[in-house]
């Protein structure tokens, strides 16, 4: 081997002079994060009657109007496919007709930190790949997007499912975008992708080309919330750089979870002693993308940074105290 | 609706629907709702002992979350 190369193993092939980073490394090869559907913090796999935001750790489901869609880590007790244990179920409430301004759709923003080096918005804009098995009770064309965090630069896509209750592999290939603002390495959104359960036509435009538009899903894309009981399961999710999917990069759960909670962490069992004019430090265990936002079950703790939160205390002390903190883009 | 928390090491931001706890962070998407609703020409709540933010002290906290 010439020096400065390198042997980049995927799942089949050996790659000679791959690049970290690229389509065939497999380090930082997808952009998702819980693309396998494993991590849910905030559910522990429970129901979530009414999603409008996050659900699954990465992941959203939003609603124009509450009440249409329900979610769940392996909704309906399906057979995932091979090579995965879990998925993003979600479950159409009824046969809900949308108009031209309603939305409902799944999505995760990609941090500028883990899009900069694919150069959108430039001459050297890289070519990615999407790909993800799919089920749904439904069959046709559906759609999803890229968008930047303006919302003002997007790529509908479709895709198709063929059979109902069958897992397709989809598999999408997008060219950079040369235009439009992009947010390179910073900690704000980068990319989102997301994917159309019921799109209206303000929020659909035509697939397969880059345009100025704030767009979700495809024109001509399936509705999801169009039919009472119908189901969209996904998982797999992986966004890679290159022409053509490889096999889906699995990590370890420590780290997977790792990456979650640089954007959400749930702690439980955290206990404040009975003193007098203390500060409590919490020190996290991920560095969070910023200073998160704190619930608590008792009282009230105090962001230090991006690292600590702390608690005042002046004699009144608690045990099981849990906390959520957000640092969602 | 919000109120202004003072702290150890600065102010903060509760919101008063769950009691959460929102550091003064452009990046945090929740200070950024906060600064939305300001700009909306809503006031915060005054924190514990102090007092309600002027209009100047309400449109420095626009500047430093935007």
């Amino acid at each position: 081997m010439a020096y400065g190369t390198i042997n980049v193993d995927t799942v089949t092939t050996s790659t000679q002079g791959g690049v970290l980073g690229a389509g065939n490394a497999s380090t930082m090869k997808n952009r998702i994060i819980n693309g396998a559907m494993v991590i849910d913090q905030r559910n522990a796999g429970a129901s979530i009657a009414t999603p409008n935001g996050y659900t699954l750790d990465r992941f959203r489901v939003n609603q124009t109007t509450t009440g249409k869609l329900t979610a769940q880590q392996n909704q309906g007790s399906v057979t995932p496919p091979v090579g995965f244990s879990n998925y993003l179920g979600v479950t159409s409430s009824s046969a809900y007709v949308v108009s031209a301004g309603d939305a409902y759709w799944i999505d995760q923003a990609i941090e500028g930190f883990n899009t900069a080096d694919l150069a959108w918005g430039t001459a050297n804009a890289k070519t990615i790949t999407l790909s993800f098995p799919v089920y749904s009770s439904l069959t046709g064309t559906f759609g999803g997007a890229l968008r930047n965090s303006a919302s003002n630069r997007s790529y509908p896509f479709t895709f198709s499912i063929p059979v109902a209750n069958t897992w397709t592999n989809i598999s999408v290939t997008i060219a950079g975008d040369t235009t439009g603002t992009w947010v390179g390495a910073t900690n704000g959104v980068g990319v989102y992708v997301s994917w159309g359960l019921g799109v209206g036509s303000t929020y659909n435009g035509t697939a397969g080309a880059w345009s100025a538009g704030n767009y979700i899903s495809a024109t001509g894309a399936t509705s999801v919330v169009g039919t009472s009981g119908a189901t969209f399961y996904i998982t797999g999710v992986q966004l890679e750089v290159g022409s053509s999917a490889t096999g889906f990069e699995y990590r370890q759960y420590g780290t997977e979870l790792a990456l979650c909670q640089r954007y959400y962490q749930a702690t439980t069992g955290i206990a404040v002693p009975v003193v007098i004019n203390i500060a409590a430090f919490v020190n996290l265990p991920v560095s969070m993308r910023a200073s998160p936002t704190i619930t608590s079950t008792n009282g009230t703790f105090n962001v230090l940074s991006t690292t600590s939160i702390y608690q005042s205390v002046n004699g009144s002390g608690y045990a099981g105290t849990s906390l959520t903190l957000s640092a969602e883009l | 609706m919000y109120k202004l928390m003072n702290t150890l090491f600065g102010q903060n931001i509760v919101r008063l629907s769950d009691n959460a706890c929102i550091p003064f962070d452009p990046a945090n998407s929740d200070a950024t709702e906060f600064c939305k609703w300001l700009k909306d020409g809503n006031i915060p709540e005054a924190p514990d002992g102090g007092t309600v933010p002027t209009q100047d002290e309400v449109n420095a906290i626009i500047a430093k979350l935007s």
